[in-house]
C-alpha cells in the first residue's frame, strides 16, 4: 500500500519536475551564454549587502552569475513552487476531489497515506535538486565555462531544502484543514513575503538580523555556492520541515475528514444568522450571481483583496518610510554601479539613491506584475478551463447565452481586477511618495501602474488563450506562468547582451520598464504594443473557443 | 404529436479515428416522450453533447424546433431545459443561488414555479451544492431544467441518485409537462421509467441507432411468458408445431411457453385438445426486450 500510494503520487508529479528541471536548464544555458561575453569586474566592487540582496556570490564569475541569478529567484522560487502544489494536492487535493474515501477504503491507515505522500514528495524535490545540478553541468561543458571551485551541489542542495520546506508547510495545512486553496495560498504566500523581506531588510540600518526570522534567509544567504553547504542552516530549514511534517501526521490523524464538501465560509456564517442574514444575502446571495462577470468576480473577491493590500500597503505605502530608513551610503553607491545590474530585478535603472530607482527596483521590478499576475492568470486560467475541470460548462452554456459573451464576460472581470491591483499599486505608492516627502511625479506613478496593469493583463490573457485552446486548467495555469518566467528572463539577459536586443523585443515585458516610466513618463508606443498583445490573445481566445469541443472532464 | 421538434439527419460524430456517432437519424415529434436506450458507451451522451452543441458534428446536422444547432444554438437555448449526465454544479453556490443564476441568464422564470417544483420533489435550496448527497443534488438540477417551462427537455440519465418516490414525483412531472406539449429527449438506464414514461424509443449501440419504436409495438412483439394449469399431466411435446411457441417446459399438470405468436391460436388450440384450469401470461418488460435485443445482437454480431 505505501509503496502504491508512493508511486502513484510520484508519477501524478513527475512530469512537472522534469518540465521544470529543463526549463530552468535552458535558461541557465541563456543566462550564462550572456554573462560569458560580459564585463565582470564590477561585481566585486558591491557591498556585501547589496550582493547578497541580489544573489551574486563574492568573485563569481560568468558561471557564478548565471548560477546565481537563476539559483537564487527563477529555480528557487520555481522548485518551491512545485513543492506546495505538491503538498497542498497531498492530502487536501485528494479531499477536494473526493477521492480520499476510496484511497482510505483500503486497510491502510491514514499515517501509511500521509507518510506515503511525505517521501513521494521529498523524493520528487530531491530529484529535482539532483537534475539540476546535473543541468548546470551540462549546461557549463556546452558552453564551455568552466565551474572551478563553485560548489554546484551544495547550492542545489539548498535550494530542494529550500523547497521542501515550503512543501511540508503546505502539506501540514491542507492536512489539519483539507483545504487545497488554503494550504498553497499560505505556502506560497509565506515563500513570497520571505523572499521579499530577506531582499530588502539587509538594506536598512538596524533591521539586517530580523532578515533572519524568513526562513528564505537559510537558503542562500550563507552563499553555499562559494562556502559549501552549511549545516547550521540546512538544520534550520530541515528542522522546520520535520516539524511542519510532525504537525501535519498529527493533524490528518484528528480531525474529520471532508467528504467533497466546501467550506464554511464567513459570509455563510451571516447568511445562516437570522440577525445578518438580510445584509448578507444583499453581498453575497442573489447580487452575486445576477451576472456571469459578477459572479466570476466573487469567486476571486479573496485573491484581489490580498494582492491589492499587499501592494497597497507593503509595495506602496510602506516602503516609503524603509526608503528614508536606508543605508544612505549604501544607496548612494548604487548611483555609479552598470544599470545592467539591476536587469533581474526586472528594474530599468537600479540607481536606488533616487526614490524611482529604489521603488523601481523593490516594487515594480517583481512585485508589481506578480501581484497583478496572480490575480489575471487565476481568473484566466479558470474562465473557460476550470468551468471545463468543473464540468459546469455545458451547464452553463445551455442557457441562451453564446460562447463568446461567456469568454467576454469573464474577460471583463479579468480585466477590471488587473485594473483594482495596477490602482492600488499607483494609490500606494502616491500615498507613500508623498507622506515620505519623496516628491516622485504622480503621473509617472500612474504611467508605471498601467503598464504594470497592461504587463500582468497580457499573461492573463495568455492563460485564457491556452484555456481556450485546450480546454485544460493545468496547461493555462503552469502555460502562462511559465511563458512569464520565460518571457521575464528573456528581458532580463537582453539588456546585458547587445546581440539580444533584438529577441529581447519578443517579451512582453521589454515595453514595461524599459523606457524607465517612472522617471520619464508614459511610453505611449509601448503602452500600445501591449494593448495591441492583450487585444490579439482575447480575440485569438474567442476564436479557439467558439470552434472546438467542450471538454467532457478537465 | 405531429411537429417534428428534434430532426437528426446523417449525424457523426468521430473523436480521432474513433466513430461514437455514425448517421444517425431522428425525428421526434412535439410532446413526445422519447426514449433513448443503449449500454454504456454506446453514444447516447454524445448525441446530447452534439444536440447542445457542446460539441460539433464530423458530419450530417441537426435541428431543433426548426434551427440548426450550431448556427442557432444561443435562440434553441431560450426554448431548452437541460440535465446533463453526471451532473456538476458550483460548489460553493447554494441551490437558491445556482437557479437564481441560471434564471437571471435565461429570463422569465417564475419563482411561485421553482418553489413549487422545489416542494414536489423536495429539493434544499439553502445547502451548498456542494454539501448536498447526490440525488439532493440532482433535484436541484432537475428543478433548473424545469423551471422556466421549456419547450424542449433534454435529459441524460437525470434520475440518477434518486429515491423511488422521487423518481416516480419526476416520471409525473414529465408526463404532465408532455400532454401540455413539451417535447422530451431521455437518455436513461431505468428501463422500467422508460417504459412508464415514453411513448417511443430508440435503441443505439456502437454509436448506431438499431431501431426506434413505439413502446406500444416493441411490447407486442415482444415474447410472453404463458403458464398454463390443466386438469390432468400434459406432456410438453404436445404443443410443438404451435405457431409461436418458442419454447414448452411441463410439470406435471403445469406448463410454461415462451410465446410470442397471436393468443387467439393458442388458446383455440390449447381448449379443443385439453381441460384447462388457468392461464396466465406475463408481459415483458423493456428490461427483458432490451436484454433479449442485445443478446440477439450479440449472437448475431
Amino acid at each position: 500500500m505505501l509503496a502504491t500510494v508512493f508511486t502513484k503520487s510520484t508519477l501524478d508529479r513527475w512530469r512537472g519536475v522534469i518540465i521544470a528541471v529543463v526549463s530552468l536548464g535552458l535558461m541557465l544555458l541563456m543566462a550564462m551564454a550572456v554573462y560569458r561575453d560580459f564585463d565582470l569586474a564590477i561585481y566585486d566592487q558591491l557591498p556585501a549587502a547589496l550582493r547578497e540582496a541580489m544573489g551574486i556570490p563574492e568573485g563569481a564569475d560568468a558561471a557564478g552569475l548565471g548560477i546565481g541569478v537563476l539559483f537564487a529567484f527563477y529555480g528557487a522560487m520555481t522548485m518551491g513552487g512545485l513543492a506546495v502544489s505538491i503538498g497542498a494536492s497531498s492530502i487536501a487535493g485528494e479531499e477536494k476531489d473526493g477521492t480520499i474515501g476510496i484511497l482510505l477504503g483500503n486497510p491502510k491507515s491514514r499515517s501509511h497515506v500521509y507518510v506515503a505522500k511525505a517521501v513521494a514528495m521529498v523524493s520528487l524535490i530531491a530529484v529535482g535538486a539532483v537534475l539540476l545540478w546535473g543541468a548546470t553541468y551540462a549546461a557549463a561543458s556546452l558552453l564551455n565555462v568552466d565551474l572551478g571551485e563553485m560548489n554546484v551541489g551544495a547550492y542545489s542542495f539548498h535550494l530542494g531544502i529550500n523547497a521542501l520546506f515550503y512543501g511540508f508547510l503546505a502539506m501540514a495545512v491542507g492536512s489539519w484543514t483539507g483545504r487545497r486553496g488554503l494550504a498553497s495560498g499560505v505556502a506560497a504566500g509565506v515563500m513570497v513575503l520571505s523572499f521579499f523581506a530577506v531582499g530588502i531588510l539587509p538594506l536598512v540600518e538596524n533591521l539586517a538580523d530580523v532578515a533572519k526570522a524568513f526562513p528564505w534567509y537559510y537558503f542562500d544567504s550563507s552563499q553555499p555556492v562559494v562556502n559549501g553547504v552549511d549545516w547550521g542552516h540546512i538544520g534550520i530549514l530541515g528542522g522546520g520541515s520535520a516539524a511542519l511534517g510532525a504537525l501535519g501526521f498529527v493533524g490528518i490523524n484528528r480531525r474529520d475528514l471532508r467528504g467533497k464538501s466546501v467550506g464554511v465560509t464567513l459570509v455563510d456564517r451571516l447568511r445562516n444568522d437570522p440577525r445578518t442574514r438580510k445584509l448578507a444575502n444583499r453581498l453575497a446571495g442573489a447580487a452575486r450571481v445576477s451576472r456571469i462577470w459578477i459572479k466570476t468576480a466573487s469567486e476571486h473577491q479573496g485573491l484581489l483583496i490580498v494582492s491589492s493590500l499587499a501592494m497597497f500597503g507593503v509595495m506602496g505605502v510602506m516602503l516609503a518610510p524603509i526608503y528614508a530608513a536606508m543605508d544612505e551610503t549604501l544607496l548612494e553607491f548604487t548611483k555609479d554601479l552598470p544599470q545592467e545590474l539591476f536587469a533581474f530585478a526586472g528594474a530599468q535603472s537600479g540607481n536606488m539613491s533616487t526614490p524611482e530607482g529604489f521603488y523601481e527596483v523593490e516594487s515594480f521590478g517583481l512585485m508589481a506584475p506578480i501581484a497583478i499576475m496572480v490575480v489575471t492568470i487565476a481568473i484566466g486560467a479558470r474562465a473557460l478551463a476550470g468551468e471545463e475541470r468543473q464540468r459546469t460548462m455545458g451547464l452553463l452554456l445551455a442557457n441562451p447565452v453564446s460562447r463568446t459573451r461567456v469568454l467576454a464576460e469573464k474577460t471583463a472581470t479579468m480585466l477590471a481586477y488587473g485594473a483594482v491591483v495596477g490602482f492600488a499599486t499607483f494609490a500606494g505608492v502616491s500615498i507613500g511618495s508623498v507622506i515620505g516627502g519623496l516628491g516622485m511625479s504622480i503621473a509617472n506613478i500612474g504611467a508605471t501602474s498601467l503598464l504594470a496593469t497592461l504587463v500582468g493583463l497580457v499573461f492573463g490573457a495568455v492563460a485564457l488563450a491556452l484555456g481556450a485552446f485546450t480546454g485544460s486548467q493545468k496547461v493555462a495555469a503552469f502555460g502562462a506562468v511559465a511563458a512569464a518566467l520565460g518571457f521575464h528572463l528573456l528581458t532580463s539577459i537582453a539588456r546585458l547582451s547587445e546581440g539580444l536586443t533584438g529577441l529581447g523585443r519578443l517579451s512582453p515585458f521589454h515595453y514595461y520598464l524599459t523606457s524607465d516610466p517612472l522617471a520619464n513618463g508614459m511610453p505611449w508606443g509601448h503602452g500600445l504594443v501591449l494593448t495591441v498583445i492583450l487585444v490579439a490573445l482575447i480575440v485569438a481566445s474567442v476564436v479557439a473557443f467558439n470552434r472546438r469541443d467542450l471538454r467532457q472532464s478537465g | 404529436m405531429t411537429d417534428t421538434t428534434i430532426h437528426t439527419e446523417k449525424l457523426t460524430k468521430h473523436y480521432g479515428d474513433v466513430p461514437a456517432l455514425v448517421d444517425l437519424d431522428l425525428d421526434i415529434a412535439a410532446g413526445e416522450i422519447f426514449g433513448f436506450l443503449g449500454p454504456n458507451g454506446a453514444g447516447k451522451t454524445t448525441t446530447i453533447r452534439t444536440l447542445m452543441d457542446e460539441i460539433r458534428p464530423t458530419a450530417g446536422t441537426a435541428s431543433i424546433l426548426g434551427m440548426d444547432t450550431h448556427e442557432r444554438s444561443v435562440e434553441i437555448r431560450r426554448h431548452i431545459g437541460y440535465v446533463p449526465g453526471d451532473l456538476s454544479m458550483y460548489p460553493n453556490l447554494t441551490g437558491r443561488d445556482t437557479l437564481t443564476y441560471f434564471a437571471n441568464l435565461r429570463g422569465g422564470v417564475d419563482w411561485s414555479h421553482v418553489e413549487e417544483l422545489r416542494d414536489r420533489l423536495g429539493a434544499d435550496l439553502d445547502k451548498k451544492v456542494g454539501d448536498l448527497s447526490s440525488g439532493n443534488r440532482q433535484k436541484v438540477g432537475l428543478i433548473q431544467a424545469f423551471m422556466n417551462k421549456p419547450e424542449v427537455l433534454i435529459m441524460d440519465e437525470p434520475s440518477t441518485g434518486l429515491d423511488p418516490l422521487v423518481q416516480r414525483e419526476f416520471q409525473k412531472m414529465m408526463r404532465e409537462v408532455a400532454a401540455e406539449g413539451t417535447t422530451i429527449f431521455l437518455s436513461s438506464h431505468t428501463l422500467s421509467e422508460v417504459q412508464r414514461v415514453a411513448h417511443r424509443v430508440g435503441i443505439i449501440r456502437h454509436g448506431r441507432l438499431m431501431t426506434t419504436e413505439a413502446v406500444a409495438d416493441l411490447r407486442s412483439k415482444a415474447i410472453r411468458t404463458v403458464s398454463i394449469h390443466f386438469t390432468e399431466p400434459v406432456n410438453a411435446s404436445a404443443f410443438d408445431g404451435i405457431p409461436g411457441v418458442r419454447e414448452a417446459t411441463s410439470l406435471n399438470e403445469h406448463v410454461t411457453l415462451s410465446f410470442d405468436g397471436q393468443m387467439e391460436t393458442l388458446l383455440k388450440v390449447v381448449t379443443e385438445r385439453f381441460h384447462v384450469l388457468d392461464i396466465t401470461t406475463q408481459e415483458a418488460d423493456l428490461e427483458e426486450i432490451f436484454l433479449t435485443y442485445y443478446q440477439d445482437e450479440e449472437v448475431n454480431a
